[in-house]
């Protein structure tokens, strides 16, 4: 403003203030820079339908609203036509520049007294395309001859809602290239900040994109989306200024059709939704879930209507919507705020977030109220975003607390891993403390369930045992008993008793009388023995002989026997089982009185001591043998004898029950060779 | 005059039968011993008796071996001695052929000589060994035939398993069939339960005694038994327990 002051009295000291139309130049040469407020006239095309042809014969007025030092917002499009007269009253040549600021459509004309206009350049920021030296263009060249004057029509056509400053100036050759240094300058060194910004966001930029390949969690995404419009945005705020070419010459239009709908996309749309998904809302907050979506969704809805009326070429309508959206959310923008810092002891994200968004309020809010008193309330609104140091450093501050509340969100999933996983492991070492407790109960269980078995298995074998003992008692006493009437063959009794009723009938007591003595001594002995397990051999010898004594008297001395004891035996002492031997010699006597060839039956039985511990007794006959015997007898199958097996049964029940190796081979003589004959039957009895 | 035939192994048995019957059988007249079975079948081709004392067990076979071998050719009738047995007792008894156990007594080789020599004089059947034989061979006693002796001496054949049961009649001894018919026997009822005591009979009281076969159901409560013909019996308390301890071996 002072600027503008002194500069504004330092022109008004030097130029002499005309109240006419036509500026006269004397010297031939003019100052380093007049101001032409005073001397240009206007006229303004309200339908823009004028041309050059007519508006020469238009009369124009002084408008000095039309002029200003700073951006305007016109709120309109502002189609004006400017005239100024120069005149040369100097002996040289005038040759000097006018400059009215950048616009964007420029056109020069200049007109002889009596000639028509002539268009000397055409030229403006949507005009020109690539590969254009602007400060040659838009420094209008005045020539005019000594003596003469020239009219200079100047038409501009401002399209955008804000206009760049209008003041035309006229500039001797150097008052120029002062002009073109010094706003180079400023140009550079806002370039140069507006470049480190933008080097600054594409590294935010970067490093979101490169945080979200390795971990995608979607606010990263909307975190870069937000950064690439603050890039594109503040990329094309270099392109604002028309100095140089910038990226986007080729589209010039680019410059409005971004600049309302990106302030909204990146301060608004990609705000909230980044907002969203950062603080997880959608959990921690559904009702602001709610209220954000809403909003972003309106605000998408806007942008595309704004977007619409930039290709339509209405270029006010977004700064319209604009203000209204930015006065509408200032306040609840406040409540929002409010809202999550009540929440931010709960939240540590929202801090971040909440540092952030107040950065950029404020910030925002600054640069708004820097740029009310030169512009006015209006263009101030416009120029919201204009990159002041104080918004970019807002936009820094934002950027890079919402890169710590990344970080810090990053913290806390990883936090939250690392518990996780510290419980995953806890749980998994419980788990496998478990299951050794489960193992080791298991296993005592086995172990139990083991013993048990084996304790049943072992009392199943004891009562087995048991039951086959007794089986077996019950089976020995069996045998035994039928061993015993067998021994004692009843018809062998009663035959003996025929025998001596004959005696007694024939009268021939004496020998009635010895075989009654001898056949009482039989049954007593064999009563005797029946009550023993083992009786002395020398019992056993006597017995025989006297068993085989009655035999021969029954078989009138047609049999012979013979009982021949080995002398190294001792046989008193040597104890033998009881009735082992005389089924065997019953059987002999009996096979022995069948033979046809033999006249008398012969018997021999003989003991002999095989080894030290081992007897052997041999019964042999010279009957018919057993096979013979055996075929003899047609009785039917079903009253076949089993003496034999009794007997054969007995030795086993005896070597079981005392544990010996008594051994009985029946060998069949007649079955060996033809000519010998009879049945020998070996028992051999070890001794204990 | 008879005309006999003795056939045993041992001397000392052949002997003291002929002496007793020369002492106590006058009308016996032997004519021919023999020691053993082959011999003895040849002794009663050639000499036709009338009567023959069989032993039972002989080196070579025994006295049913005689009779297979003698009949139907030659017949006579035959008296079996023996010193013990046990083993053919029911065959012999069954067809009621006459048995003599040694030492021979005197009584029952004059009853037995007095029965055969009445069937001789009578001229009576000689079906009985034809049943003996039958029984022999067939061994199981539960398909064998029974010789029922009548009152003018002669004798009923019946099929041991149709006999339900057998019943005292003073006496007598009364045989109930099955088929509801009854047939008396000139013994008394005690010489049929000592005979049939190990076969398939049981006595259920001092008067009756019933095959156990043929027996249905046994209605413990009231001391009944009901046989398969339908037929009621009374059972004696003591002698129910011990029936039903048989019945389930």
């Amino acid at each position: 403003m002072l600027l503008l002051y002194c500069y504004a009295t330092g022109t008004f000291a030097i130029a002499e203030r005309s109240p006419h139309d036509t500026l006269v130049v004397t010297s031939g040469t003019v100052a380093a820079d007049t101001d032409l407020r005073p001397y240009v006239y206007s006229l303004t095309d309200k339908n823009n339908n004028l041309t050059i042809a007519q508006v020469a014969d238009r009369s124009f007025s002084r408008n000095d609203h039309l002029f200003h030092g700073n951006k305007k917002n016109n709120g309109r499009v502002n189609n004006c036509w400017m005239q100024l007269h120069i005149r040369n009253q100097g002996s040289i040549p005038l040759s000097s520049i006018v400059f009215a600021g950048w616009h964007d459509f420029m056109y020069w004309y200049e007109k002889a007294v009596a000639d028509t206009p002539r268009l000397l350049m055409a030229t403006g920021l949507m005009l020109d395309k690539g590969g254009v030296e602007r400060w040659n263009h838009y420094g209008f060249k005045v020539n005019v001859p000594p003596g003469e004057t020239r009219t200079y029509y100047l038409h501009i056509i401002n399209k955008s809602y804000n206009e760049n400053p209008l003041i035309p100036k006229l500039y001797s050759e150097q008052g120029f290239s002062v002009l073109h240094d010094t706003q180079l300058d400023i140009y550079r060194k806002e370039a140069v900040i507006i470049q480190v910004l933008l080097g600054m966001l594409l590294v935010f930029f970067s490093i979101s994109v490169i945080n979200y390949v390795q971990l995608p969690d979607k606010s990263y995404i909307y975190f870069a989306a937000y950064i690439l419009g603050l890039i594109l945005f503040f990329a094309l705020r270099l392109e604002g200024k028309p100095y140089q070419l910038s990226f986007f010459h080729r589209w010039p239009m680019l410059k409005y059709y971004w600049d309302i709908p990106g302030l909204l996309f990146c301060f608004y749309f990609m705000y909230l939704l980044f907002g969203n998904n950062f603080l997880n809302l959608r959990e921690r907050y559904p009702f602001m879930e709610r209220v954000f979506t809403w909003v972003s969704t309106v605000v998408g809805g806007l942008i595309i209507i704004c977007m619409y009326c930039i290709a339509m070429e209405q270029y006010h309508l977004p700064t319209i919507i604009y203000s209204y959206v930015y006065f509408c959310t200032l306040i609840p923008l406040l409540a929002v705020f409010v809202a999550l810092a009540r929440r931010s002891r709960h939240h540590p994200l929202v801090r971040f977030f909440l540092y952030g968004s107040v950065c950029l309020y404020l910030a925002c809010l600054g640069s708004f109220l820097m740029h009310i008193r030169p512009l006015g309330l209006l263009s101030a609104l416009g120029e919201l975003a204009a990159p002041s140091i104080l918004l970019i450093a807002g936009v820094l501050m934002q950027a890079m607390f919402f890169l710590a509340g990344l970080s810090y969100r990053n913290k806390l999933v990883h936090l939250e891993r690392t518990r996780t996983q510290e419980l995953l492991i806890k749980q998994l070492n419980k788990n496998k403390e478990l299951q050794r407790k489960l193992n080791e109960q298991l296993e005592e269980l086995v172990k139990e369930q083991t013993t048990e078995i084996l304790r049943k298995k072992h009392e199943l074998e004891e009562q087995r045992k048991k039951q086959l003992e007794t089986e077996y008692d019950k089976k020995l006493t069996e045998i035994e008993l039928k061993a015993i009437r067998a021994q004692i063959n009843p018809h062998f009794i009663f035959n003996c008793l025929n025998s001596i009723q004959l005696f007694v009938m024939q009268r021939d007591y004496e020998y009635a009388q010895k075989y009654l003595s001898d056949f009482s001594y039989l049954i007593r002995k064999t009563l005797d023995f029946s009550r023993r397990n083992f009786i002395s051999l020398a019992d056993e010898i006597t017995y025989l002989n006297t068993y085989l004594g009655l035999e021969k008297m029954r078989f009138e001395n047609r049999m012979e026997y013979e009982i021949i004891v080995d002398p190294v035996i001792a046989t008193a002492e040597l104890e033998i089982p009881a009735m082992l031997l005389q089924p065997y010699v019953e059987n002999a006597v009996k096979h022995g009185m069948t033979n046809p060839q033999a006249a008398i039956g012969k018997l021999s039985i003989h003991f002999n001591q095989v080894a030290s511990d081992m007897l052997e007794c041999v019964i042999a006959d010279n009957g018919i043998g057993i096979a013979r015997s055996r075929s003899l007898r047609t009785l039917p199958k079903h009253h076949q004898s089993s003496g034999m097996d009794i007997s054969q049964n007995r030795a086993e029940l005896l070597n079981k029950m005392y544990n010996t190796e008594i051994h009985i081979e029946i060998i069949d003589r007649s079955a060996q060779s033809g000519d010998d004959s009879g049945t020998v039957v070996k028992v051999l009895i070890p001794q204990l | 005059m008879i005309k006999a035939v003795i056939i045993d192994d041992e001397r000392n048995s052949r002997d003291i039968i002929a002496l007793m019957l020369e002492k106590y059988c006058p009308e016996i007249k032997i004519v021919a011993t023999a020691s053993d079975c082959a011999d003895g079948i040849a002794q009663i081709k050639e000499h036709q008796p009338q009567l023959v004392f069989l032993d039972l067990e002989m080196p070579d076979g025994t006295g049913f071996d005689v009779l297979t071998g003698t009949q139907p050719e030659t017949s006579f009738e035959a008296v079996f001695v023996t010193a013990f047995e046990k083993k053919f007792l029911h065959v012999i008894r069954c067809s009621e052929v006459e048995l003599i156990l040694k030492p021979i007594d005197k009584e029952s080789l004059l009853q037995s000589v007095a029965l055969v020599s009445a069937r001789i004089i009578n001229n009576s059947s000689l079906e009985r060994y034809q049943v003996l034989l039958e029984n022999f061979h067939n061994g199981r006693h539960a398909a064998w035939q029974l010789l029922v002796p009548a009152a003018n001496g002669e004798a009923h054949t019946i099929f041991l398993p149709a006999v339900d049961y057998l019943e005292a009649q003073l006496d007598n001894c009364l045989f109930r069939l099955s088929s509801g018919a009854v047939i008396k026997a000139e013994r008394p009822f005690r010489y049929y339960v000592d005979l049939f005591s190990t076969l398939q009979f049981y006595q259920i009281n001092n008067m009756q005694m019933v095959q156990l076969p043929n027996i249905s159901q046994v209605d413990a409560g009231n001391g009944r038994i009901l046989l398969k013909s339908g037929t009621v019996l009374e059972i004696t308390e003591r002698r129910k327990r011990d029936l039903l301890a048989r019945l389930h071996q």
